[in-house]
């Protein structure tokens, strides 16, 4: 095949998205501070009528200059700051890092520690679809349906809570395990969990899935074609509501998920509503990986790789033994130092494919330190949804791509 | 042990040496058929293949990278079709020249390979845009010239995402822009900025 690159290719706009030539154009500011915005989004939307000729997003309303941070701290002390990326699944942040870290390093957690990271991964997985579900559907008009998903979530975050102590910024994760022991309370409160959730979501499907002003608002709407979805490289459920059938756990597994049996929902339209199909069914297929999870975890043993320069060493032997006490001080005042080199490691995020990128010259600070959030590459998509919808459909839009902005913005 | 857990698939016991997370296909690069259909079809855009923790790099000109990512794409045997990633590295403290590294992470659907492309370009370069090929290049490209200033050809519409439209103290993703920033800044309350803290153990900026 031969590629002309004299000329760059413009983007092809279908018969039915192009306007007729007598048009009055009105520009619309839609945000920062607009609550169907999920955030400090602004949307600049140019109008004909109702009907949007133009989209433009603009960004970084809430950047903090996580990268830039991330090269001025300690590889430990970065877990934190994930927490701050997407704080509406946290943990999920603490994975990604810690694996991209792991891998560099070349170590892995105890088998135990493993289960517990995919028990909370999805769990965070769960919550951060229960936060989407009740926005977008209060934002198209269901006021209801956020009341029931917060209900639900609460059982995660007390979850959460009995584990680290917080709630929305969990920080539960550290290179090489779990600092923290697991409470003896905690497998129960999981398994409620995992009895309670099921009737619950069958409450949201009551209200949403045979309502006739939700089909109606959903159905058709922002339509994305699974070509046009791989060259706006989506990830997550918005590539899949495409039908594309890709799922890192699956397709690049990391930690144990080549053992745990699950599937991969995908849609077959690609609008508003096949997403919302298939983060429905991501939640059931979440709760399936965490019975086995919790069916299978070891009930006792290390959470945390021991006899490594690069984790660091338990309480119990830092205050009885020299050696450990000695790497306890070295660990905690100079950090430690990885090899050079570079790792790219992601993971299936609740919003798509979230990656690190690190650049170690051997410092006990990343030379470089990139995060690749999912939502601030699904966020591109939104020009290409709305361009010819009408000005109502926008804020279902946005709230079916998922977008957390202090995950955008990072 | 349970008989569920008993009739578990054995998995290879965890050793450190297992943490081969992802596939990027052989860690050889004389066998891996990117690099070798790559070195084929670019014998002078073609610089290295590196491997590291299984992963692998190819180095190639900056002047042919949108090609080769467009091969890369369109070749019945490769299709690295997902444009995972863009961005950029300020190599200035680890080698004299070029002073930026431009990284291009690419998955493939269809073979479920990763596969980084790397290319070199310096200070005042530019960079073929990968938006024609790949729309998913845009604000990536866009963050990438906010953040390290590198400008890209053929770019519709090359301007600051993150950052604000008339920032004007250059851009902070390189090496030599503090953390803290260029300009002094008193906080409310105060009568004169905050200190500047140095720490020993701090990488000299």
């Amino acid at each position: 095949m031969v590629i002309d690159f004299s000329q760059p290719t413009p983007v092809e706009i279908s018969e039915e998205r192009q306007l007729t030539a007598s048009r009055r154009e009105m520009v619309l500011n839609m945000g920062p501070q607009h609550p169907s915005t999920h955030g400090v989004l602004r949307v600049l939307l140019t109008l004909d009528g109702e009907v949007i000729t133009s989209c433009d997003p603009n960004i970084g309303y809430l950047h903090r200059g996580v990268e830039k941070l991330g090269e001025s701290h300690r590889y430990s002390q970065f877990v934190p700051w994930t927490d701050r990326t997407d704080y509406v699944a946290a943990p999920s942040n603490n994975l990604g890092y810690v694996l991209a870290v792991e891998k560099l390093c070349g170590i892995e957690a105890p088998e135990r520690a493993q289960y517990w990271r995919i028990i909370m991964g999805e769990l965070a997985r769960i919550a951060s679809h229960l936060v989407w579900l009740g926005t977008h559907a209060l934002d198209i008009g269901a006021l209801s349906i956020s009341l029931y998903c917060f209900r639900e979530r609460e059982l995660i975050l007390d979850i959460f809570e009995k584990f680290c102590g917080a709630r929305l910024t969990t920080n539960m994760m550290e290179i090489g395990g779990f600092s923290r022991p697991i409470p003896d309370e905690l497998p129960e409160m999981v398994r409620t969990f995992c009895q309670v959730f099921p009737q619950g979501q069958q409450d949201y499907e009551d209200i949403l899935s045979k309502n006739p002003i939700w089909l109606s608002r959903t159905r058709g709407v922002g339509v994305i074609e699974p070509d046009v979805a791989i060259s706006y490289g989506l990830t997550g459920a918005c590539l899949r509501g495409s039908g594309v059938n890709y799922d890192v756990r699956k397709a690049q597994p990391y930690l144990l998920y080549d053992r745990l049996d699950f599937e991969v929902p995908l849609g077959s339209h690609g609008d508003v509503f096949d997403r919302y199909l298939v983060r429905m069914e991501e939640m059931r297929q979440s709760i399936k990986i965490i019975e086995q999870c919790i069916d299978q975890v070891p009930t006792d043993g290390d959470l945390m790789l021991r006899n490594s320069t690069y984790t660091i060493p338990p309480h119990d032997t830092v205050l009885t033994t020299a050696e450990d006490m000695q790497r306890h001080f070295i660990w905690v005042i100079k950090g430690f130092s990885p090899p050079k080199g570079e790792v790219y490691m992601s993971i299936e995020h609740s919003k798509g494919e979230l990656g690190y990128y690190i650049v170690s010259d051997g410092s006990p600070m990343p030379y470089r330190l990139r995060v690749r959030t999912p939502d601030f590459v699904n966020l591109q998509s939104l020009p290409y949804m709305a361009q010819g919808a009408m000005l109502a459909d926008v804020v279902a839009m946005i709230g079916t791509i998922d977008i957390v902005l202090g995950s955008v913005d990072r | 042990m349970s008989e569920e857990q008993a009739q578990l698939p054995a998995r290879p016991a965890l050793t450190a040496e297992s943490w081969a997370t992802g596939y990027w296909g052989p860690t050889d690069p004389e066998l891996h058929p990117a690099v070798y259909a790559v070195r084929e079809r670019f014998p002078d855009a073609f610089v290295d293949a590196i491997s590291f923790r299984d992963e692998m790099t190819i180095r190639v000109e900056r002047a042919r990278l949108r090609e080769v990512i467009a091969f890369l794409r369109d070749h019945p045997d490769q299709r690295y079709n997902l444009l995972t990633d863009v961005t950029a590295v300020d190599m200035v403290r680890l080698r004299d020249a070029p002073r930026f590294d431009i990284v291009v992470q690419l998955y493939s659907i269809p073979n479920r390979v990763r596969l980084r492309i790397k290319a070199g370009v310096d200070d005042g370069e530019t960079v073929p845009s990968l938006v024609p090929i790949h729309a998913a290049a845009n604000w990536m490209e866009r963050e990438v010239y906010d953040m390290f200033g590198i400008v890209f050809e053929d770019h519709p519409d090359l301007r600051r995402i993150l950052l604000a439209d008339d920032w004007d103290e250059g851009h902070p993703l390189r090496k030599d822009y503090p953390l803290r920033g260029f300009r002094e800044y008193v906080q409310p309350g105060f009568t004169k900025p905050a200190p500047r803290i140095r720490s020993r153990l701090r990488r000299p900026q």
